[in-house]
């Protein structure tokens, strides 16, 4: 009965699944054709030294990683998460006097099975550019990364099945989140090998371990699956409150990627998360600060409504962004072209003053302001934030680099990237999902657009920095021609902005 | 609410010219001819379908008519002029997710050029029973709560022409008398105002009832309780004018 049901219910979103399927086929090649790519550019082997000190360093990192991920699952699993449950699955099956846990165990095995498959095929892709520079057989290196990718979602969507099944309160389990954390960071200054997301990272870097380290492995795998089977067992007293408001968001999630309208996503992923603006901002601004500019005036109050997690997570991904930067200058040529498409998700986050005024025309065609004139001052504040990313970036690559080179070369990127990477997310945030529907493919190309504009803006000025430093050149002299050709592409982008929202003005006078 | 300050022999704040428009195949709004003085306080009557807030968005420069011309003031509907001067209060109240009530206020009051340092504001949220509220997020707001935050972000500033869809609903009966002495306020200074409405309270205090039907002007006149018995299902009474409810 349910087999028959799914398969009526799947039937009714064939259009949408296979938009889906394109997305997912395009991803599963996308990541060969990253690795093919990573084997073109031949990218040189690392020393005997660098190796120790990844043996010696990497585990624990790594496992900081894997904290993070058992933290954002624990939170996710307090506001309900992990499972996606129909809302008539919920009124018919989970009232019914069943087994709550027989019921919800094949959805939740179907998830971790998409899970362990698209996480160790990303570990696969890191084996091929790990066994190129370290030392270590291919097979090696493809099994253990494999291996470990899979175990990252695995972990946490067990971790969220635990914290939903426990209904541990969002407090609590952040607080486990950031025990598990911290005891990962006393691991990273210590030097030590103590807590089981650093034993998981051993299994990450088990080619350039010696043979006692291969215990702590397999412990660190063993907590992985027990957690696993906790997840299982627990599952089964789930909230069916949060069980069904989350039902209602993912299906909405998904039908907007379907149709690749990435600020619902984005709107919808923060409700999901229950990332709501503050009620009370982190700072008042008092009546005359910026008083005779209201545009960036109320950028600064939306600011300072944001919670805790999107302040974090933005000077994070832009600190990850510069250690993505510092990969690639230093031989992982490839990272670079995940550095831009990264610092696009804080973007996303500091446009929101602009996407305000896009998701609510009555209110913005009502002011007495031209539409265009309007978008280009939401850009001033937002491009502020931004540059407070970017530089975020620009001192983590400086500290992980330790060389001047990446604070110079980073100091004549910041403004022109921050303003670039704004107008890539503002177009973004504008663009009509439904305008292309009976032309798909340039619907496609209206969702990729700023995200290759986003990627080569940050990437060609690294990658000109880096060669032209290799062959004894100033790199901050060819990256100050560089960003004179990013400004010129954001500033098309801001005029384009502008044109696009004064066309859909419903009245041209 | 009897007070009249219409001034008449003033230039009409508001003209409307053979004004149409159309959805697709359906007539919403046929060759309307109307002219609003200034200090009037106008009830726009007629049944669901009739064309009123067609009518109320072409004026607020939201859609745009298919034939015919809008102006207010000499500017037409939709310029940076008129939305200088016209204030819309939509059925549907619409906030920033990100703003609080009294950033919503001051956003919109500095747009238009207010520099009293929140004085209106404040007033405002006073008599309407939001002065608690100012730093919530109307998110947070129950449907009364949001209709009185979109009459307070209507109203903090100035207008020639308020254009109110509905505006009585969702609000109980001392909040309708603060909104019925804003209104009166608001035409001493001078401002005409169009009121949306079903509710024959509203109608009785109005000096002109347009009513529409089938997007034609059906009436235009005195709220005659004979000639809008049809509007309100009233058993007509000769000569009576529509009673408060």
């Amino acid at each position: 009965m349910r087999s028959s049901r799914r398969h009526r219910f799947v039937g009714q979103f064939d259009n949408a699944m296979e938009i889906l399927y394109r997305v997912y086929v395009a991803a599963f090649f996308g990541a060969i054709a990253f690795a093919v790519l990573a084997g073109i550019v031949h990218d040189a082997g690392v020393g005997a030294e660098a190796a120790d000190e990844i043996a010696g360093k990497g585990p624990a990192l790594l496992g900081a990683g894997v904290a993070l991920a058992a933290l954002a699952g624990l939170r996710s699993g307090a506001r309900g998460g992990p499972l996606a449950i129909e809302d008539a699955e919920v009124q018919y099956l989970l009232l019914a006097p069943v087994d709550r846990g027989m019921a919800l165990r094949p959805g939740a095995l179907r998830q971790m099975r998409a899970g362990a498959f698209a996480g160790a095929v990303l570990g696969a892709v890191a084996g091929n550019f790990a066994f190129r520079r370290l030392p270590g057989s291919p097979v090696e290196w493809f099994a253990c990364l494999a291996l470990f990718g899979a175990l990252i979602p695995l972990s946490t969507l067990s971790c969220a099945l635990m914290a939903s099944g426990r209904r541990l309160r969002p407090t609590v389990a952040s607080a486990l989140g950031v025990i598990l954390l911290a005891w990962s960071l006393v691991d990273i200054l210590l030097g030590l090998k103590t807590s089981p997301a650093t034993m998981l990272g051993i299994l990450a870097t088990l080619p350039l371990q010696d043979g006692a380290s291969l215990a702590l492995a397999v412990t660190g795998v063993a907590v992985a699956v027990a957690t696993i089977c906790l997840g299982l067992a627990w599952l089964s007293g789930l909230s069916l409150e949060a069980a069904r408001r989350r039902a209602t968001l993912t299906d909405q999630i998904r039908f907007s990627a379907s149709v690749q309208d990435l600020r619902a996503v984005v709107l919808l992923r923060r409700q999901l998360a229950a990332e709501m603006p503050r009620r009370r901002p982190w700072v008042r601004l008092r009546a005359p600060v910026l008083a005779q500019w209201p545009i960036p005036r109320r950028a600064g109050q939306s600011f300072l409504r944001w919670p805790a997690s999107r302040l974090v997570r933005s000077l994070a991904v832009g600190v990850a962004a510069g250690a993505l930067v510092v990969g690639a200058w230093s031989g992982t040529t490839p990272l670079v072209a995940l550095a831009g498409v990264v610092l696009l998700l804080p973007a996303f986050d500091v446009v929101e003053p602009l996407a305000q005024e896009v998701d609510h025309p009555l209110r913005r065609d009502l002011l007495p302001v031209k539409p265009e004139t309007l978008m280009l001052r939401h850009l001033v504040a937002p491009a502020i934030a931004m540059c407070l990313v970017v530089l975020a970036g620009v001192i983590a690559a400086t500290a992980l680099g330790g060389s001047g080179t990446a604070l110079e070369v980073g100091a004549v990127m910041v403004v022109p990237t921050a303003f670039v990477l704004l107008c890539c997310a503002a177009i973004s945030t504008t663009n009509d999902p439904y305008q292309y529907v009976l032309t798909p493919y340039l619907g496609y190309a209206q969702t990729a657009l700023p995200i290759l504009v986003a990627l080569v803006a940050v990437a060609a000025p690294v990658l000109v920095a880096r060669e032209v430093s290799r062959y004894g050149g100033s790199p901050e002299g060819a990256v100050v021609g560089v960003e004179v050709a990013v400004l010129l592409a954001a500033a098309a982008l801001a005029f384009w902005l502008g044109a696009r929202v004064a066309a859909r003005t419903a009245v041209k006078p | 609410m009897s007070s009249r300050p219409e001034r008449s022999g003033a230039a009409p704040v508001l003209v409307g010219r053979d004004l149409s428009r159309e959805y697709g195949d359906f007539l919403a709004l046929d060759s309307l001819q109307v002219d609003l003085l200034p200090g009037q306080l106008v009830a726009l009557v007629g049944p669901n379908g009739a064309g009123k807030t067609t009518f109320l968005t072409i004026a607020a420069g939201l859609l745009e008519p298919t034939a015919g011309t809008l102006e207010v003031e000499g500017a037409a509907a939709g310029s940076i002029g008129a939305r200088g001067v016209v204030s819309y209060l939509p059925d549907t109240p619409v906030f920033y997710d990100d703003l609080s009530l009294g950033e919503h206020l001051e956003y919109v009051a500095a747009l238009h050029g207010v520099s009293d340092d929140g004085a209106r504001s404040r007033q405002l949220l006073e008599r309407l029973g939001l002065s608690d509220w100012g730093d919530s997020l109307p998110s947070e707001f129950s449907h009364g709560m949001r209709q009185k935050a979109s009459i307070a972000l209507a109203l903090v500033r100035p207008f020639s022409l308020l254009l109110a869809d509905e505006p009585f609903d969702g609000l109980d009966p001392p909040s309708r008398d603060v909104l019925f002495q804003l209104f009166a306020e608001a035409r001493e200074a001078g401002a005409a105002i169009v009121v949306s409405t079903h509710r024959r309270d509203v109608v009785g205090s109005a000096d002109r009832c347009l009513a529409l039907r089938d997007g034609k002007l059906a009436y235009d006149g005195p709220p005659d309780a004979e000639a809008l018995a049809e509007y309100f299902e009233l058993s007509s009474r000769p000569g009576s004018v529509l009673p408060p409810a």
